[in-house]
């Protein structure tokens, strides 16, 4: 099987050089150390760069590597919307362990950003933007509503509103790493038992 | 010596007390978050008396859930430095096969904000604060020259020590933090893919 570099097409060489012709140019009024680092990795990427980018769109925003995708929101936060939602996440240990029932949820961070007037909600999750945001409404919209409450002009998960809302908070990333892309929550778990179950069956041959 | 173990009964009533305050902290929410709160209150207090994991730190900042941590840097970019990072984002088409080296590293994302004069960087990863760090200037030291040399005041990977003290000081740690497998490290899953392999050719050769 031919490998990624070898499949490349002319435009898209033409393409490839052209933007690292313009890296380069970029870099020279870096500072030493950013340029150093460029001319140390630089070959390395010009050898395993595709000229297929790797990441999809995740649907209306956001991106996706593999069956992995990337939501990342900034809200303001009403007067007072600061404190009850630290009482939640506190009473709740910082744990938000009702997220489990989303079911393609990988991780989910909350952080208050500048003096507590905007909060920052990040989230890696499986599949599409679309069903992901459905998830969330049909399978915790009372938790969805009592954390969200709190920030400027939240619909209410129920609202017709909902995804025009999120989209217009949502800020697609530039960049999106995910170290095992084709590992959903659901195929994790069960692997889990998989080994569960091995080191059992292991124990008892042994 | 007196166990220290709360009893079901005194695990509940704490739960019962955090649910009741939580209801005094929403008295002046909006009606729905109000309505949304006394659906939840049974399963909330069911939760609180027997948590899966609490979160602790991560070390120096940070938060951690079982083994897996958070990471969230607000950077601030240097002139020309928001350029030459979309251009080295560009040029690597998505292709961050070099984090890989990194081997505790589940996710990474940078998000540009407020018209290219700030960035969120951010990443769940494996372990303690310290060792992460010292992953990343050990593992992939050019990298994150090359990228983190556009923020205003990045005192270059080789200073590890005013490199640590450079992230502390731009790291906010999260207040909430999820994650699915709390004890999944990036290095299990790939061994457990390889034995639920194994597992299927077993299967398949008996079968």
């Amino acid at each position: 099987m031919a490998s990624e570099t070898m499949t490349r097409s002319d435009t898209e060489e033409a393409a490839l050089a052209e933007r690292f012709r313009k890296l380069h140019e970029l870099y020279a009024d870096a500072p030493e150390v950013g340029r150093v680092g460029l001319d140390k990795i630089i070959g390395d990427l010009k050898e395993r760069v595709s000229g297929q980018q790797r990441a999809t769109s995740a649907g209306r925003a956001g991106l996706r590597i593999g069956k992995v995708s990337e939501l990342t929101l900034i809200a303001d936060i009403k007067p007072a919307g600061a404190r009850r939602m630290r009482a939640l996440l506190d009473a709740l240990g910082g744990n938000f362990q009702a997220a489990d029932k989303v079911g393609t949820l990988h991780d989910m961070r909350f952080v208050f950003l500048e003096n507590d007037t905007k909060v920052l909600f990040c989230t890696a999750y499986d599949g599409e933007w679309d069903p992901y945001i459905d998830d969330f409404a049909t399978k915790i919209p009372d938790e969805m509503d009592v954390v969200f409450c709190n920030v400027e002009g939240w619909p209410g998960i129920r609202s017709p509103q909902i995804k025009d809302w999120i989209i217009s908070k949502q800020h697609t990333a530039d960049g999106w790493y995910v170290a095992l892309p084709n590992q959903t929550v659901a195929k994790g778990r069960r692997l889990e038992k998989v080994g569960k179950a091995v080191d059992e069956f292991l124990d008892a041959v042994g | 010596m007196e166990s220290q173990t709360l009893t079901k009964a005194e695990l509940d009533s704490v739960a019962q007390q955090k649910v009741q305050k939580l209801r005094e902290v929403f008295a002046d929410a909006p009606q729905i978050a109000k309505t949304a709160l006394a659906n939840l209150s049974q399963e909330l207090t069911a939760h609180l008396s027997e948590p899966r994991s609490r979160m602790e730190s991560a070390g120096r900042t940070g938060s951690r859930q079982g083994k897996v941590s958070e990471l969230t840097l607000i950077l601030t970019f240097a002139p020309g430095g928001a350029r030459r990072l979309r251009a080295l984002l560009q040029a690597q088409n998505g292709n961050f096969d070099g984090a890989d080296k990194v081997g505790t590293l589940h996710d990474m994302r940078f998000v540009f904000l407020e018209n290219d004069t700030k960035l969120l960087f951010a990443t769940a990863y494996d372990g303690d604060w310290d060792a992460y760090i010292d992953d990343f200037a050990t593992k992939i030291p050019d990298p994150m020259d090359a990228a983190f040399s556009a923020f205003e005041g990045w005192p270059g990977i080789a200073n590890v020590q005013e490199t640590k003290d450079w992230i502390a000081q731009h790291q906010v740690t999260a207040e909430g933090w999820y994650v699915a497998s709390p004890d999944l490290t990036v290095a299990q899953t790939r061994k457990l893919e390889k034995v639920g392999k194994a597992v299927e050719e077993f299967l398949d050769q008996v079968g």
